[in-house]
């Protein structure tokens, strides 16, 4: 060996695609895990009688009593009835949500009309409202779809005027290049930009809708799922109580994910960051 | 045919009121843009070039002096004066196709010709194959491509570019530069382009005029006798870029 030797190391080669679109390969079905863990420790708990039985059946006594009030009682009558009253309340308040805040979010006039007025009515929580729309529309279902469209309506209303006012003022200058009329600056242009927002209102009012029907239905009447959790409480049948627990989540889940399907499609031009 | 698209502003001025105090953001700025001209604005930040665009384009009507087009006072916004902002501004829930036809809402065409044109500017850009992407699946070259073109597609007398590149990375800057002097000798529309890119100024205009801040004005005006494609490397393009730096102030520090 003489003189200088020159030694170039050549760097791995990095697959740049592979980097980009690599994601960690985590099956979606892990998400059972937990609940499968949840069940294992309620199968021990109740058969080594770490609770009464009377407090915490075994799983298996639980679907039993699925069965029984499927067959044998009227629990699909109670669920449909809980269903259609959160269907019902969750379409008023929603359209209700979106039509008035829509309203309040294009004029500044409606807005300082309708503000006062429904920021007060907002602070009062629709447990507060119950006992005196009971009053006037009786234990019927009726009463509740009025609570459930109260719950629907403001989320919905709040976050559909505040995507309206958060249009960038870019957006409104590129209107007015393009010489939009008042139409189809909204249709094009508020209406998309304020579309995200509006969605999560939505979101949030079906998730509440749900939790408050089985309030309502709890505190006041004889019918759906809420009364029944009331009653299997009253009567100690802890496993119909679990029954309704489950069912009432699960529905929830379902709900949930349900709203995110439609939210998928409108939002397909937004591509946010998914997580690693 | 009569040549459309001149240009003329007459002792325009600016002023904002911001806590009682009144600040001139341009002064008596006159200028004439000839049909089938390319004009470049150069100037430092706040010398008031973008809100001369905002005028001329017509965002903002309180200003004194006057601006004709076609020898007519502009009122408002118009499909006459086009624009193309630094920010692509796309609309993300539509298409490229849709973008670009957003333009010609208000075009009195029917259906056909207005496809037919949306789609005659993809190609003019370069973007033939994207028409159904959306904004967020495209560079930023391409999303500022497609910005000319939907600020070109309702056949504009003028085109007002607002630092249209000054976002993009230097080569796709250059390339750009060269895309625009073709699109606009394929049209042969009035541009007016404003930048801080000296050497942009001066690669594409036929004039080149120097605005400088407080009070913002046109201190200098350049006619540029160059022929094109011009050679950035050149002398007599350096000599330019010399003298218009100086005019901008670039070397009071270095002089000082």
């Amino acid at each position: 060996m003489d003189g200088m030797t020159t030694l170039t190391v050549a760097a791995p080669p990095v697959d740049v695609q592979q980097l980009l679109t690599e994601k960690p390969r985590v099956p979606i079905s892990v998400g059972v895990l937990l609940p499968l863990a949840i069940l294992g420790l309620w199968e021990l708990a109740s058969h080594l009688r770490w609770v009464k039985p009377v407090f915490l059946p075994t799983p298996e006594k639980t679907v039993l009593a699925f069965f029984t009030m499927l067959t044998k009682q009227d629990f699909l009558l109670d669920f449909l009835a809980s269903i259609e009253i959160v269907l019902q309340g969750f379409i008023y308040g929603a359209g209700l949500g979106i039509l008035l805040g829509g309203a309040a979010g294009l004029s500044r006039t409606t807005q300082r009309i309708l503000g006062p007025t429904l920021d007060s009515i907002r602070q009062i929580p629709a447990i507060a409202w119950l006992p005196l729309i009971v009053l006037w529309l009786g234990i019927g279902p009726l009463a509740k779809v009025v609570i459930i469209t109260k719950v629907v309506f403001f989320p919905v209303f709040l976050n559909t005027l505040q995507g309206i006012r958060g249009v960038p003022k870019d957006y409104i200058d590129l209107a007015q290049v393009l010489t939009l009329r008042r139409w189809q600056f909204i249709r094009r242009i508020i209406i998309p930009a304020a579309t995200p927002s509006i969605l999560v209102g939505v979101r949030y009012g079906a998730g509440m809708a749900w939790a408050m029907v089985v309030v309502a239905e709890g505190l006041s009447g004889m019918q759906g799922i809420g009364y029944l959790v009331f009653r299997a409480q009253a009567l100690l049948l802890t496993d119909q109580l679990l029954v309704c627990m489950v069912v009432i989540g699960l529905v929830g889940f379902i709900i949930d994910r349900g709203v995110l399907l439609p939210e998928r499609y409108l939002l397909r031009w937004k591509q946010g960051f998914e997580g690693t | 045919m009569t040549e459309q698209g001149s240009l003329r502003l007459r002792h325009v001025g600016k002023q904002y009121q911001v806590k009682g105090r009144i600040f001139d953001v341009l002064h008596d700025v006159t200028l004439d843009a000839e049909p089938g001209s390319f004009i470049s604005l150069v100037g430092s930040s706040g010398c008031g070039k973008s809100t001369l665009l905002r005028l001329i384009v017509g965002l903002d009507p309180t200003y004194d002096g006057r601006i004709l087009l076609d020898g007519e006072p502009i009122r408002g916004t118009s499909l006459r004066r086009g624009i193309v902002f630094q920010d692509h501004r796309l609309l993300p829930w539509l298409t490229l196709s849709e973008n670009i036809g957003l333009s010609l809402a208000n075009v009195d065409w029917p259906q056909q010709r207005k496809r037919d044109a949306v789609r005659e500017h993809i190609e003019l850009v370069g973007l033939t194959g994207f028409e159904q992407a959306y904004p967020y699946q495209l560079s930023g070259g391409m999303a500022q491509r497609a910005a000319i073109a939907r600020g070109l597609v309702s056949e504009p007398e003028i085109l007002l570019l607002d630092e249209p590149l000054g976002a993009l990375d230097a080569l796709t800057r250059i390339r750009l530069q060269d895309e625009l002097l073709r699109i606009w000798q394929a049209r042969r529309v009035t541009m007016i382009l404003v930048t801080h890119d000296v050497e942009e100024a001066i690669y594409l205009g036929d004039r080149v005029l120097v605005m400088q801040p407080h009070p913002g004005r046109i201190t200098r005006e350049i006619v540029l006798a160059l022929p094109r494609p011009r050679d950035r490397a050149s002398q007599r393009f350096n000599e330019i870029r010399q003298q218009i730096l100086r005019d901008m102030g670039a070397f009071g520090a270095l002089a000082a």
